[in-house]
């Protein structure tokens, strides 16, 4: 864990140096006081120092025994997986059909349960967002081969 | 004479048919989010805004309220009867409130729970009628300088109170911060770290962000730990075994008084909250107990002290969301979006230009409050079958809410991805105990801290000085340094202990 750990610091660290690099092309001064790029340099530095701090302070506690890795974390990978087609297919099979999909995917393979079960929530939960964001609230989602 | 005026008028408002709706439906929904764990108020709240556009602004702001108070009650039930809290303002009714029910004496412990809490907002709220009214007429006396202070204060007090390491919530507030520079800028109408993307010109979306931080993150981050679930419930439940025993009564009215006034005071700080509130409560009472050793065994007192102040706190938050603008927790913060979004900006001037709003949604914290008492005595039986929704499609409801909210904001697919990325960010903080709450209220805060800074800049001529020339400035800048020295002096402090130890430990002869 403390591995992650220190490159979370790492990493701000990172994000500091790079956002003082880009605030330092935006004027600091203006005609009438801080310009655009003040308040942001500020920022910068003051994580850079955090996070020097905070990444001494995770290579300090080297001996922490908890792990990055949790035994259900693959489950929330899975999950993230199944976000990320999900919104791929959304201009493919629209918003509706997409999400249906998802619930179906998503009740499967946490919960286990029978394909019936499965295609009878994807089912309702097409036509549950179809009636409710589309018509009854007026939401106009990205709509599918299926017009739907 | 105004205040009764005031109060009738926002009676008149709340009890209309549709406002009392809104408000049942809030307190049910913020009871069931309180019951279900891995959901808080502020997901609730970001998931169900972008459907609040077309609602009439008072009725929207009364239903998140409601929710907003309805989660401090529902989280006891699950804290009570699997030892779960539904919400992290509810962790310390777990210590005594599952003993209870282990002793056969749920009942009582949801009971004191909802009585207390009853009590508690209903003194919370009076107290909010005269207090945030002075408060914001005490606000008409700011100016940018005081602004900027008062949001510095903040921040500052966010490092005292909003997690472990305060390096980790300076980095959270900062990058909050960071966020709300994205976009064009104000003042000078240049962009900034926009890198050529058209979409970013305008800035990141409230909307977006909060249904990815807190919808999203939270799906992931429940699925990680959700080793809790199926515990059996321990006790029965019967209507009659809700009604507290005379000794009930005189064990806890002095624990409900004092966590009420306790729940109020942190409630109003910026970044107090009802969790930090609920906490001090019930260490306050143990403290003060004649039997503090009863204390985590299944003390009734244990129950009634946090639990009146989660939602007196609850309540004395919205005096300084209403009367100045500053959310003091995440929820409010949320809610302070939603303003925005209606074309409200919370502050000084919002009791005499929306003085409808404000006693509306005060008044109706009365009908909120008692709805949730008869709620909490009758219908504990229908939250607890909540718990038996599988969690995949609770997910999968979260994670539809959480899309539907972010694409409906300029119905772009951009901000649907841009609200993903944000939540496997949130995860990833949340992983490595990155605080979420600081960057939240920073992104918030965000605009009106550098408005206000360059504004005061620009009136001073580019000198500082006038952030501690100005009073009232000066107060919160001295406020806001003592609080970012906080965990330096706690720090010291610890070792100079820990030094003194050592020398006692060392005169001891062998």
């Amino acid at each position: 864990m403390w591995h992650a750990r220190v490159f979370g610091g790492l990493a701000v660290l990172a994000l500091g140096i790079v956002v003082i690099f880009f605030s330092r092309q935006l004027p600091y001064h203006s005609d009438y006081g801080p310009g655009p790029g003040f308040l942001p340099t500020w920022i910068g530095y003051v994580l850079v120092i955090c996070a020097v701090v905070v990444t001494a302070q995770e290579l300090r506690a080297a001996n922490n025994k908890e792990t990055f890795f949790q035994p259900r974390t693959r489950m929330a990978v899975k999950v993230l997986v199944i976000i990320v087609i999900t919104f791929l297919l959304f201009p493919v099979l629209g918003f509706s059909v997409g999400f249906g999909l998802f619930i179906c995917a998503a009740m499967r393979l946490m919960g286990g349960h029978r394909w019936v079960a499965c295609s009878v929530a994807a089912i309702g939960t097409t036509v549950s967002i179809h009636f409710l964001f589309d018509h009854w609230l007026g939401i106009p989602l990205p709509k599918g081969l299926v017009g739907w | 004479m105004e205040l009764f005026d005031n109060l009738y008028n926002g009676f008149a408002i709340a009890l209309t048919f549709q406002n009392i709706l809104y408000c049942g439906f809030g307190v049910f929904f913020g009871q069931i989010i309180g019951v279900l764990p891995g959901i808080g108020a502020p997901t609730a709240i970001a998931l169900l805004l972008p459907l609040t556009f077309t609602i009439n602004p008072t009725s929207a702001i009364i239903m998140f309220a409601g929710i907003y108070y309805g989660v401090a009650y529902g989280g006891t039930i699950t804290s009570v009867l699997i030892n779960v809290p539904g919400e992290s303002s509810t962790v310390m009714t777990c210590l005594d409130g599952y003993q209870m029910a282990l002793q056969g004496r749920a009942g009582a412990a949801l009971s004191v729970a909802a009585i207390g809490s009853w009590i508690a907002g209903t003194g919370s709220i009076v107290l909010l009628m005269a207090f945030a009214p002075a408060l914001a007429k005490f606000g008409l006396r700011f100016g940018p300088a005081e602004f900027f202070a008062l949001t510095m204060m903040a921040f500052g007090l966010l490092t005292v109170f909003g997690g472990e390491n305060p390096f980790k919530v300076m980095i959270s507030t900062m990058f909050g911060l960071l966020l709300t520079t994205v976009g064009f800028d104000v003042v000078s109408g240049m962009p900034r770290f926009a890198f050529g993307v058209p979409q970013l010109l305008g800035g990141f979306d409230f909307i977006v962000l909060i249904c990815g931080m807190f919808g999203v993150a939270e799906v992931f981050n429940s699925i990680e730990q959700s080793e809790d679930e199926g515990k059996a419930i321990k006790g029965k439940l019967r209507l009659r075994d809700m009604f507290l025993t005379w000794e009930d009564w005189v064990a806890t009215r002095w624990a409900i008084v004092r966590g009420s006034i306790i729940g109020f005071l942190i409630g109003m700080i910026p970044a107090g909250g009802i969790t930090t509130a609920s906490f001090i409560a019930y260490l306050a009472e143990k403290r003060y107990a004649r039997h503090p050793e009863r204390f985590g065994r299944g003390a009734i007192e244990g129950v009634a002290a946090p639990e009146s102040a989660n939602n007196s706190a609850s309540i004395s938050g919205f005096a300084p969301l209403l009367a100045l603008g500053i959310p003091g927790s995440a929820t409010t913060a949320v809610m302070l979006a939603g303003f925005m979004m209606w074309g409200i900006r919370p502050g000084p001037l919002l009791f005499t230009q929306h003085a409808n709003l404000v006693w509306g949604l005060i008044a109706s914290m009365y009908v909120g409050n008692f709805l949730l008492l008869l709620m909490n005595i009758f219908l504990i039986p229908i939250f607890v079958a909540m718990l038996r929704i599988p969690y995949s499609i609770m997910m999968g409801l979260i994670v539809l809410f959480a899309t539907v909210g972010a694409f409906s904001v300029n119905n772009s697919l951009f901000d649907v991805w841009m609200m993903l990325g944000f939540a496997l960010l949130a995860y990833l903080m949340i992983k490595l105990k990155y605080p979420i709450v600081p960057l939240i209220l920073a992104l918030v805060l965000g605009k009106l801290s550098e408005n206000s800074l360059r504004q005061a800049l620009m009136i001073s001529g580019g000198s500082p000085v006038i952030f501690v020339s100005r009073p009232i400035s000066a107060l919160f800048m001295g406020a806001a340094l003592l609080a970012y020295l906080t965990p330096a002096l706690r720090w010291f402090l610890k070792r100079w202990r820990a030094a003194g130890q050592e020398v006692t430990v060392g005169a001891v002869p062998s």
